[in-house]
């Protein structure tokens, strides 16, 4: 039997970034995934992600991944693939199938990383080929190259739906509609917005009633429903669509910890069954964590913090980390995931319904129905007085509207003129003295693309906007399309007067339109004017 | 003793319902139906509905109908669904078949 | 016409070499390597197996080894799980019917 000091099960974002903690402290470390690949879903996450510096944010997810994995490998980790623990047993003993056999490992510490698994709805005719996980077209589109299909309706307002559905049209597909059974939008707004303003209706309170198709399916029908959630008659909406993908929540797989004995508790909060652990992530068992979504269905970036803790916590357990140091270093972690527990999304708040920021602007009511500001929203949060003393020029305007942790475009301005200050659930403030200077690295740095450049004075009877733009074709100079508002609706023809591309804006082109001057606070997309956005 | 446990509790009896021919399991193809049914015949928890029905005991091992299967108890039983244990987990987690499961690997250090 | 010939973020998808198999007897491409799913799905491929009770179309449904639906006969293996299993050169693929193939009369071919 193979002995190390400490097995990780499962090699995603919170598995990795445990073990290699524990090795850096002088563990033998060993992981075990089932998969092909390492890094859990890292590598079909391609947005920008959230949170400040040391979260990580702005870097897209997939290149966390890899430095994860070079960090693992240098760090002297064994990384098994293939590799599916099949049972846990006392004394911290694993088995696991790799290849034909099962082979037994021993270990002092053991820590659980085993992520989540998606929840599913059920809806008549929900068993067709081509109605799909929300990770299953993540997987096919961002892994494999694949379309999941050519119409796409997604079910799930969450940031997973969010972010999936803006991946699906990144892919080339079409997103007919956005439905979400519940009164509310989800997820992050700024997520929302980026679809809604591409021209894809949101339904709130609505659910799939039917998928259509006897070998696949070939449509989709959707109903209003009522408080307690049932179909209401009459309302019913019909869509043809190829694939209909589900992204309604996702629950901890935590069986191998019920199976080693922890206590465990059911907490709807966390996603369902997780163990009862300290903050550490030791669960009733001593030396055996948990870590990541296993114990509380959160976010990759909390995942790696939380990831790094149990490692310290491991390391000291067995004496390879002295308890002022574990100490020290625990408490430096616990500052950065503290932050990322902040605002309106924290996992304390969840379900929530804010009636203001905590700035005290009321929140957006059309942002959370819709998925993009109105009119009446944009006096509140963007009165130009307010942001900027600069009277003239290209100025920066931030759409983003609901406390989250991100700051990224704090640091991106060389100009200092984006004030977010010590709370990085803080909404971003133009400084009075704005010496923007257009260079767009604000823009780039927007994990919810949520930053413009707008300068009225462009040309007499024009304004200049610059958004940015991740979608191909990339739209040429001088061309010619459509200038679409937040909600996606044509307004005006718009002329590309400018194409930047950039290593420093990380595959988010920047993109400037002209537009008549009226539109400088409504134009927010681009559409071009022979092809649909994104095909 | 959970009152969840507790047989003599008059659940009402089973009414039929406009879903009840959806699927829930998918590999064992166990309805809606099939399940309220044999909630109403006295089953009230995850691991007597898989022996009962076989709903989560298929292929895939209940990791797609495990949380709706205890939805639909807690609803007939009109508790909430934390109240009901999950099934049991035991080795081996995932699928595998006899002949690997059989070829363990014994080395003694 | 579903790959993805170019990404906005990823760029070119990377690809194994292009190898032939036979999905029913039919001979079809896809690139080594790839999951079996992926290179059915660039083919058009939907429906992967039939359910042994009630005889309804399973295709891709999790993507991620996880809920069996994607099962196939390969090699004359029953449910291999065509997600998660890398496609090889000259790979005899069939659709599952219950536990076995499905027959398919030459005039399909």
């Amino acid at each position: 039997m193979k002995r190390y000091d400490l097995i990780v099960v499962g090699a995603g974002p919170a598995g990795l970034s445990a073990a290699i903690e524990a090795a850096r402290c002088g563990m033998k470390v060993a992981v075990f995934d089932e998969n092909a690949k390492p890094g859990g879903q890292l590598f079909k996450q391609i947005h920008k992600f959230f949170g400040s510096k040391e979260h990580q944010a702005k870097i897209r997810g997939y290149k966390i991944g890899e430095t994860l994995l070079a960090e693992a490998d240098e760090s002297g980790v064994e990384v098994f693939l293939n590799a599916t623990v099949a049972g846990i047993y006392l004394d911290k003993e694993v088995l696991v199938q790799i290849g034909e056999a099962m082979t037994h490992f021993k270990a002092d510490t053991i820590i659980i990383a085993t992520g989540a698994a998606e929840n599913m709805v059920t809806f008549d005719g929900w068993t067709l080929p081509g109605v799909i996980g929300a990770g299953a077209a993540q997987t096919m589109m961002n892994l494999y190259g694949i379309k999941p299909g050519q119409r796409v309706l997604m079910l799930g307002s969450g940031n997973v739906g969010l972010v999936v559905s803006f991946q699906l049209m990144q892919a080339g597909c079409e997103v007919v509609a956005l439905v979400d059974a519940a009164p509310r939008i989800g997820g992050y707004g700024v997520h929302a917005a980026k679809i809604a303003r591409s021209g894809v209706p949101f339904y709130l309170s609505h659910t799939i009633t039917k998928a259509d198709g006897t070998d696949c399916v070939t449509g989709v029908t959707i109903a209003e429903v009522d408080e307690a959630f049932t179909p209401i008659p009459g309302t019913e909406k019909h869509f043809d669509v190829d694939t209909i993908c589900l992204a309604v929540g996702l629950s901890p797989m935590s069986q191998l910890l019920k199976m080693a004995g922890c206590n465990m508790v059911d907490d709807p909060r966390r996603g369902g069954q997780v163990p009862l652990v300290s903050e550490n992530g030791q669960t009733s068992i001593p030396g055996l964590f948990a870590a990541g979504d296993v114990s509380g269905i959160e976010e990759a970036s909390s995942a790696m913090i939380g990831g790094r803790m149990s490692g310290l916590a491991a390391a000291a357990y067995l004496g390879f980390l002295s308890e002022q140091d574990k100490d020290k270093r625990l408490a430096d972690l616990e500052i950065a995931l503290d932050s990322l527990h902040q605002g309106m999304f924290a996992p304390g708040s969840k379900g929530q319904a804010f009636a203001k920021t905590d700035e005290g602007i009321a929140v957006s009511q059309s942002l959370l129905k819709k998925g993009y500001l109105d009119d009446t929203d944009l006096e509140r949060f963007f009165h130009r007085s307010d942001q900027t003393d600069k009277k003239s020029g290209i100025h920066p305007v931030i759409e983003c509207t609901q406390n989250i942790p991100c700051n990224p475009c704090q640091d991106a301005c060389t100009r200092g003129c984006i004030k977010i200050g010590k709370t990085i659930t803080a909404l971003p403030r133009i400084d009075a003295a704005n010496s923007c200077t257009g260079c767009g690295l604000c823009i780039a740095s927007c994990s919810g693309q949520a930053i413009f450049l707008v300068d009225e004075d462009y040309a007499p009877g024009y304004a200049s906007i610059t958004l940015p733009y991740e979608f191909l074709p990339l739209p040429q100079k001088g061309q010619l399309g459509t200038a679409l508002s937040r909600s996606g609706q044509p307004l005006s023809t718009a002329e590309i007067i400018d194409v930047r591309s950039a290593k420093a804006f990380d595959h988010t082109t920047l993109v400037t339109i002209k537009v008549p001057v009226a539109q400088a606070m409504t134009a927010r997309f681009f559409k071009p004017a022979t092809h649909a956005a994104g095909q | 003793m959970k009152s969840i446990n507790d047989r003599s509790q008059n659940i009402g009896s089973f009414v039929s319902q406009a879903d009840d021919t959806i699927i829930i399991c998918r590999c064992e193809e166990i309805t809606k139906g099939e399940i309220r049914q044999a909630i109403h015949d006295g089953m009230f928890t995850v691991n007597e509905i898989r022996r009962y029905l076989r709903a989560g005991m298929g292929l895939c091992q209940g990791q797609t109908c495990g949380k709706l299967v205890k939805n639909l108890i807690a609803r007939e039983l009109c508790v909430i669904p934390d109240q009901l244990d999950p099934a049991t987990s035991r080795s081996p987690m995932r699928p595998v078949e006899m002949k690997v499961l059989g070829n363990e690997e014994v080395t003694h250090v | 016409m579903n790959r993805i010939n170019e990404h906005p973020i990823l760029g070119e998808p990377e690809k194994g070499q292009l190898v032939s198999f036979y999905m029913d007897g039919k001979p079809m491409e896809g690139y080594a390597g790839e999951p079996i799913a992926v290179a059915l799905k660039a083919a058009g491929v939907m429906t992967h197996r039939y359910t042994q009770k009630n005889h309804e179309p399973r295709g891709i449904f999790c993507a991620i080894g996880r809920c069996t639906d994607c099962v196939m006969i390969v090699d004359g293996v029953p449910n291999i799980r065509t997600c998660i299993t890398p496609l090889v050169s000259g790979m005899q693929i069939q659709t599952q019917d219950g536990v076995t193939a499905l027959e398919v009369s030459d005039e399909t071919l």
